[in-house]
């Protein structure tokens, strides 16, 4: 193939995925100069006692991630313990994000640390895709201080595999016309999404790597799995169809949980829990627009989780109905067993403000809601709230993994204002 | 027990006795239909889930009294599978019984009859005695509107409202809501009826009715309802609940009225609808000087548009519905022009055939 020629031209596609490597362990390093090159451990609060990440001076004594604070001084006695700063995490991934934004409005935020750039359509204006994933680096370099592995081919799962070559200050470019190459001897497994199960269906068929499975009939793959399966047999060979997601789907359920002192068996306490968790999960269906009828409430237990599904009468955001679906659910299933966990989930959320009711109308309750809920934005998260949770627990926030700076999923509220 | 009878005369009695036979049951009696000959060789054959009872009354040809209890849909599939002219002689033997016809033989189980549940009711407070069609047009134009499954256990079925002369009959999910008004022949006495009838019995009896002038009988009690026909009597458990008080949310003055033909406002929805957001469907209305102009768009940005000639004379008003519901209410009326009047985007819009206030359709709007 006539490559050098091939490389002045513009790609038919052109997809860059940032990986923000050891993303908190790399912001507390940033902010904390003295802590560079040290060994620092992330836990989820002074009292938290698992490691959430590390930076990777700590992995090179082998700490992991959910690994025991404990087991991990055994490791290296110098570890730095840092409580999570989930607030802090969420506004510097916003600030990234937003950066990247400038680049391209083809942006996939695919976690807190993880974004796709569709850079397709920005080759006349900025060049050669290598020379805009270099801009990328230098730019979430610039904003944050933070260094990044960037992968760039020609579609998602090959940026994705590229970018995990060179960690963690790396740039991999795997044009598109070489990337079925490159994939030929990679075990299957090493792709994203492709995990052991689909992976054991591709052994029965003798396929181990993404060569083999390129070879397959797509039909074997279509019969298992449908279109994910075809998706997967094109991944194999470097040429992913997937789009960029570039808008938030909305989320299929909605929830919070909080572990709570080991075997509660107070009905007070238990009730206290649900209750902050009820008021959460309101606050956030209403934050989106959301309304839900159905919700999951459940307790763990020793003997694992005492739960069950409860149904109010109309979609709601309200607090109040969902309290009452939790003492409700307290009063039917809970016998005084002890319980160090507690969970809410909304299970069907959808957009509320849709069809008006004949027979009810709860006006009031919304009125309330809405004043509760601008205190909050500005005061910060419960600043208004019943008086009962004066009394809940002040265990920290803890960000998920697909915390995503907008959207339904953004759950820590922002104490600096990044807009 | 033997009986012998022709296929024609069994076949379509017993498909509505199985239509009330639920598929699967953990009472294996409940799979059962009964079948009663008595000596003058009238057949009964009863149906029932506990909840709704249905017995047909079909002539045999010969047999011997008796009674004897087999699986609905067994003897069902066995009949629809014989020729039509068919004639088919059932025998009791011991704790099987044997369909014979032709050179067909079939041997099935049967369950002791006395294991067969039979609905219990008590006297009779109100009789109605009323035309079959005009019964049957009550519940054709209403029961689309009953809700399902919502927990609200009331919704689920169809309030009968009587004060003695008319029969009210309603159906509403919480969004939507479908009234009519109809007159009894006669009613045995002045006990007035509020009864909420479950849905799937509402159902039932929309498919076992059939078209005609005859009169027909429908009974009520605090617990039941029952309707007889002329070779069915169907009887059904009422549902304990309060219906809500439909006549507040009917509204009795309305500002902006406007008339538009039927069929092609249906049609105009219809293909609007192909565009709406396949959950919620919501449309857009918005009525100006002699015209509606109909839009939809969804999730993916994707927009329909159309526009139609109506009588309307005033302000502009933008109102959003979900179209299924209006498609609906049009579908149940059968006048060539409907009429429908708005007060402003968040109240309910009323639809009605012109000039018509027997029956009425509420329906919600949306915010969209």
């Amino acid at each position: 193939m006539d490559q050098p020629a091939r490389y002045a031209e513009a790609w038919e596609r052109a997809i860059i995925l940032v990986d923000m490597n050891a993303f908190f362990a790399s912001i507390e390093q940033a902010d904390h100069p003295e802590w560079q090159g040290l060994p620092v451990g992330i836990t989820n609060g002074l009292q938290g006692t698992c490691i959430i990440t590390s930076s990777y001076e700590a992995r090179a004594y082998g700490i992991k991630t959910g690994m025991r604070l404990k087991e991990a001084r055994k490791l290296c006695p110098d570890i730095i313990q840092c409580p999570a700063r989930p607030e802090r995490y969420a506004q510097v991934s916003s600030a990234i994000m937003q950066a990247l934004q400038q680049i391209t409005p083809d942006i996939e935020i695919f976690s807190v640390d993880e974004a796709f750039l569709d850079v397709t359509h920005c080759q006349r204006l900025y060049g050669h895709p290598e020379k805009i994933a270099r801009q990328v680096k230098k730019l979430v370099y610039d904003v944050s201080g933070v260094l990044c592995s960037v992968g760039l081919s020609g579609d998602k799962t090959t940026a994705k595999f590229a970018a995990k070559h060179d960690k963690p200050d790396g740039l991999t470019v795997i044009p598109p016309w070489q990337a079925r190459e490159r994939l030929e001897d990679v075990p299957v497994t090493e792709l994203c999404g492709i995990a052991g199960g689909i992976g054991r269906h591709l052994a029965k068929h003798g396929a181990y790597t993404c060569g083999d499975v390129a070879r397959l009939p797509i039909s074997v793959l279509a019969r298992r799995f449908g279109n994910p399966g075809r998706r997967i047999w094109y991944m194999c060979q470097g040429a992913d169809p997937e789009p960029l997601l570039l808008n938030v789907p909305p989320p299929k359920s909605i929830g919070h949980g909080k572990v709570m002192p080991p075997d509660t068996r107070d009905k007070e306490a238990l009730l206290l829990f649900l209750l902050h968790m009820g008021e959460k999960v309101a606050a956030r269906l209403r934050r989106h627009g959301l309304q839900a009828q159905t919700f999951y409430v459940g307790l763990r237990t020793r003997d694992g989780w005492l739960a069950s599904r409860q149904r109010s009468v109309l979609p709601t955001d309200d607090g109040h109905h969902v309290r009452a679906l939790c003492s409700q659910f307290v009063e039917q299933c809970w016998h005084g067993e002890g319980v160090h966990q507690v969970q809410v989930t909304a299970l069907d959320p959808r957009p509320a403000h849709g069809q008006q009711d004949l027979f009810t109308c709860n006006d009031e309750m919304q009125n309330v809601n809405r004043v509760m809920d601008s205190v909050n934005e500005r005061y910060g998260e419960f600043a208004l709230a019943p008086a009962r949770l004066l009394n809940r627990s002040h265990m920290p926030n803890v960000i998920a993994p697909a915390w995503k700076p907008y959207g339904h999923r953004q759950t820590i509220l922002k104490e600096y204002g990044t807009r | 027990m033997q009986i012998t009878i022709s296929r024609g005369a069994l076949f379509k009695p017993l498909t509505y006795v199985c239509s009330v036979v639920e598929k699967r049951q953990t009472l294996p009696i409940l799979s059962n239909v009964l079948l009663q000959l008595n000596n003058e060789g009238e057949l009964s054959m009863t149906g029932t889930d506990l909840e709704v009872e249905v017995i047909t009354e079909c002539p045999a040809i010969k047999g011997d009294a008796g009674e004897i209890s087999l699986n609905a849909r067994k003897l069902l599939d066995i009949t629809r599978a014989l020729p039509e002219e068919a004639e088919i002689t059932i025998i009791s033997d011991d704790s099987k019984a044997v369909i014979r016809s032709g050179r067909s033989r079939f041997t099935v189980q049967t369950l002791p009859v006395e294991d067969f549940p039979k609905i219990e009711t008590e006297q009779w407070d109100q009789t109605w005695t009323l035309p079959v069609s005009v019964f049957k047009s009550a519940l054709a134009r209403t029961s689309f509107a009953m809700a399902q499954q919502d927990v609200r256990f009331y919704l689920n079925g169809l309030l009968f409202d009587s004060d003695g002369t008319n029969m009210k009959t309603v159906a509403t999910d919480g969004h939507r809501l479908a009234k009519t008004e109809c007159e009894l022949s006669s009613v045995l006495t002045d006990e007035s009826i509020t009864s909420i009838v479950p849905r799937k019995a509402v159902i039932e009896l929309l498919r076992i009715i059939e078209d005609g002038d005859s009169e027909m009988k429908v009974s009520f009690n605090s617990n039941h309802m029952r309707v007889e026909l002329d070779s069915v009597v169907f009887t059904s458990k009422l549902i304990d609940g309060r219906f809500p008080d439909y006549d507040k949310v009917i509204p009795s003055e309305q500002s902006k009225k406007l008339r538009v033909e039927k069929k092609a406002f249906h049609d105009t929805l219809t293909r609007a609808s192909i565009l709406t957001n396949e959950k919620f469907r919501g449309v857009r209305l918005i009525v100006s000087e002699n015209k509606i102009a109909v839009s939809a768009n969804n999730p993916d940005q994707e927009e329909a548009f159309d526009e139609l000639p109506a009588e309307y004379v005033g302000e502009e008003i933008e109102i959003g519905f979900n179209v299924g519901y209006m498609i609906d209410a049009i579908n149940a009326i059968d006048t060539d022009m409907i009429e429908i009047t708005l007060e402003d985007a968040n109240s309910s819009g009323t639809i009605r055939a012109p000039e018509d206030d027997k029956t009425v359709y509420i329906v919600m709007p949306m915010r969209l």
